[in-house]
C-alpha cells in the first residue's frame, strides 16, 4: 500500500512484536505447551516416556467425569440466565437517553467488582441466616437451599452477578447503533414494543449478543473462586479439581489432562463460534444494508462486531 | 387515565432498570456495609431484619491486623507494576500490529487473543509449577510476572485498535518534513494513542487488583494480595462475616473510587476494541 517512506524491513517489523508477543510465548505459549505434553507424562521412576495414564484416569473415574459436567454446566448456566437477563435490559436501556445514562453508568459497577466479593454478596444475602430469608420467614414463605447446594444455583448467581452486565455492555452497544429511524418506522407502521424488539433489534444485534454470549462461557467456564466459595463439596468442578490435584496431591499428569480438556473445550467454542458467524453474515449482509447505520458519535461496537474474522 | 406512548415507556423503563440495579446492586452492597458495622455485644440473628445495634469493632480489628496495610500496599504496588509494564511491552506490538502489513498476521492476532480464550486457571496452575521449580513462587515478582500474562492481551488489543483509528498520512506527513521512524512515533503516535492507554491501564489496573486465581496459585501463601486475603477470610475454617464484611470494603473502595473517576473511559467502545472483535 504505502511504498517508499512508510516500508518497513521485516526485521523491523519482528522487532516491533517481540516485547509483546516473546512475553506471551514465555509466560503463555511454553506453559500451555507444558500443559499439553505434560498430560501424557508418566509418573515415578521408570514411567515411559509418552503414557495415557492421565487420560484414562480422568475418563475413567466417575469423580472427574462428573467435575466435567458440572464444569460445563457452571459455563453454560450463567450465561443462559445473564443472556435472559441482558437482553431486555439492553432493549430498556434504548428507550430513553437520560434514563440509559444513569443507568448506563451505575450497572457496570460489577464490572470492576472481584468474583471474590461477588461470591460474598451472594453469601451474605442468599445464605442460610441471610438477608433474603430474614425477609421471606416472616411472609411464610420457604427458601431452598441456594449456597453450597447441589445444582450450584448460588455459584451460577455469583457468575452471573458479574456477566450481566459485561453482556450488557456489549449487547446494548451492539442496539445503541441500530438506526433511530427503523425503529420510528416501525412504531409508525403500527409495530409494538415487542415486534420491535423480536424482529429488529434482536436480529441486529445478533453479532454483539454472540461474542457476549462465547466470552461469558469461556469465563465462567474456568472459574474457580467461585465455585470454590459456593459451590457443592460433591460434584467438584475441573478448575478446583486441578487445584487440589496439583498443589495438595502432586498429581501433574492429570491436573495436565484436566486443562488441556479445559483449554480444547474453550478453543471448540470459539471456533464454532467463527463458524457460526461466517455462516450468519451471509444473511446478515443483506440486513445491515437495511438497518444497522452506525450513528455518528455513537459507539462503534458493532462495526468491530460485525467485521469478518476470516 | 391513559397513558401517552412516550409515559408508559418511561414507567417500563424506569421499572425494569430500577427493579434490577436496587434488589441487585444496592441491596447486597447495603447489607455487606451493615454487617461491616457489626456489634457483637449485642449480634445480629434472624429473623432481625436490620441490627439492633452498630459497632466499628471489625473496622477496629481489621485496621489493627498488622498484615493488612502493607497488603493493601502490597496491591496497589503489584497493580501499578503491572500496569505499567503491560503499557511498556504492548505499545511496541500494538504499533506492528496496526501499521504495518505482514504475513503470519492473522496468526499473531490469534496468538495475542488466546490468552482470553483459554481459562486462566490453566495457565495459573501451570506457571504455579513452573515458578516453584525457579524459585519464584511467593515471590512479589513472581506474582507481577504471572498477572501480566492476564493483562497484555486486551492493552495490545485495546492499543492496536486505538493506533489503527491514527491517520496513516499523519506520520507520513512527519517522516516527509524530515522526522526520523523514532521521532513519528514518539512525537505523533505515542501521543494520539493516549486515550487508548488510560482506557487500557485503568481497565487493567482494575483487573490486576481484583485478580484472584493467578496471584493465588503463584503467590500464596508467602505473598498475598488483598483479593487473596479476602479469599483466608472466607474460605477458612470459621467465616467471620463482619471481618470479611470490612476487608470486602477495603477491596472495593478503590475499585469503586478509579470507576466513578474513570467513569467515562470504561465506554462500550473501548471494550468493544479490545473484546468485540474476536
Amino acid at each position: 500500500m504505502s511504498k517508499g517512506i512508510n516500508t518497513v524491513r521485516a526485521s523491523t517489523i519482528a522487532l516491533l512484536l517481540l516485547p509483546g508477543v516473546g512475553y506471551l510465548v514465555l509466560f503463555f505459549g511454553l506453559p500451555l505447551a507444558r500443559v499439553v505434553l505434560g498430560s501424557f507424562a508418566g509418573r515415578g521412576k521408570d514411567a515411559p516416556l509418552a503414557t495415557l495414564d492421565a487420560w484414562q484416569q480422568l475418563f475413567a473415574n466417575p469423580v472427574y467425569l462428573d467435575g466435567l459436567w458440572f464444569s460445563l454446566w457452571l459455563g453454560v448456566a450463567p450465561t443462559l440466565l445473564s443472556l435472559a437477563v441482558s437482553l431486555p435490559l439492553s432493549a430498556l436501556m434504548q428507550a430513553n437517553e437520560s434514563s440509559r445514562r444513569f443507568f448506563g453508568s451505575l450497572y457496570r459497577i460489577p464490572l470492576v467488582v472481584p468474583g471474590i466479593v461477588a461470591a460474598f454478596l451472594v453469601l451474605v444475602m442468599l445464605d442460610r441466616g441471610g438477608m433474603l430469608m430474614r425477609i421471606l420467614t416472616p411472609l411464610g414463605l420457604g427458601l431452598p437451599k441456594l449456597v453450597r447446594d447441589p445444582v450450584g444455583l448460588g455459584a451460577i448467581l455469583a457468575s452471573s452477578w458479574k456477566t450481566i452486565p459485561f453482556m450488557t455492555l456489549i449487547i446494548s452497544g451492539s442496539m445503541a447503533a441500530i438506526s433511530k429511524d427503523v425503529i420510528a418506522a416501525a412504531r409508525t407502521l403500527g409495530a409494538s414494543r415487542l415486534v420491535i424488539l423480536l424482529r429488529i433489534q434482536l436480529p441486529l444485534a445478533r453479532p454483539g449478543i454472540t461474542a457476549a454470549v462465547l466470552l461469558s462461557f469461556i469465563g465462567s467456564l474456568g472459574s474457580f473462586v467461585i465455585p470454590n466459595l459456593l459451590g457443592p463439596t460433591y460434584p467438584l468442578p475441573l478448575s478446583v479439581h486441578m487445584w487440589s490435584e496439583g498443589f495438595q496431591k502432586g498429581n501433574w499428569p492429570l491436573v495436565y489432562a484436566m486443562g488441556t480438556l479445559l483449554s480444547v473445550m474453550s478453543i471448540a467454542v470459539l471456533l464454532a463460534y467463527y463458524f457460526l458467524i461466517g455462516f450468519l453474515n451471509r444473511g446478515e449482509a443483506e440486513a445491515q444494508r437495511l438497518g444497522a447505520r452506525p450513528r455518528a458519535g455513537a459507539s462503534r461496537a458493532p462495526e468491530a462486531l460485525n467485521a469478518n474474522p476470516a | 387515565m391513559a397513558l401517552s406512548h412516550a409515559q408508559r415507556t418511561q414507567v417500563w423503563v424506569g421499572v425494569g432498570l430500577y427493579g434490577y440495579l436496587i434488589p441487585i446492586l444496592a441491596v447486597p452492597i447495603l447489607v455487606v456495609a451493615l454487617w461491616s458495622f457489626y456489634d457483637p455485644a449485642v449480634g445480629w440473628f434472624p429473623p432481625d431484619i436490620l441490627p439492633r445495634s452498630l459497632s466499628v469493632s471489625a473496622w477496629k480489628e481489621v485496621l489493627a491486623d498488622r498484615q493488612i496495610i502493607p497488603t493493601f500496599f502490597l496491591s496497589l504496588f503489584v497493580s501499578t507494576v503491572v500496569t505499567l509494564l503491560t503499557a511498556v511491552l504492548a505499545f511496541p506490538t500494538a504499533w506492528a500490529l496496526a501499521q504495518f502489513p505482514f504475513r503470519l498476521k492473522r496468526v499473531v492476532e490469534i496468538f495475542v487473543l488466546a490468552p482470553m480464550i483459554v481459562p486462566g486457571i490453566v495457565v495459573a496452575v501451570s506457571l504455579g509449577e513452573v515458578f516453584f521449580s525457579l524459585k519464584l513462587a511467593g515471590t512479589v515478582f513472581g506474582v507481577i510476572l504471572v498477572q501480566t500474562v492476564g493483562t497484555l492481551p486486551l492493552m495490545i488489543r485495546i492499543l492496536a485498535a486505538t493506533l489503527e483509528s491514527i491517520p496513516n498520512e499523519l506520520i507520513l506527513a512527519a517522516r516527509t518534513l524530515g522526522a526520523s521512524p523514532r521521532a513519528a512515533v514518539m512525537r505523533i503516535a505515542l501521543p494520539l494513542a493516549w486515550p487508548g492507554f488510560m482506557a487500557g491501564g485503568l481497565l487493567n489496573f482494575i483487573a490486576s487488583f481484583e485478580e484472584f486465581e493467578k496471584s493465588f496459585m503463584v503467590g500464596a501463601p508467602k505473598v498475598q494480595t488483598l483479593a487473596v486475603r479476602l479469599w483466608a477470610y472466607l474460605g477458612g475454617q470459621i467465616l467471620v462475616l463482619p471481618t470479611a464484611a470490612v476487608v470486602t470494603f477495603i477491596l472495593l473502595i478503590p475499585m469503586l473510587v478509579i470507576f466513578f473517576v474513570a467513569e467515562r473511559v470504561m465506554r462500550e467502545d473501548v471494550m468493544a476494541a479490545g473484546l468485540g472483535k474476536l
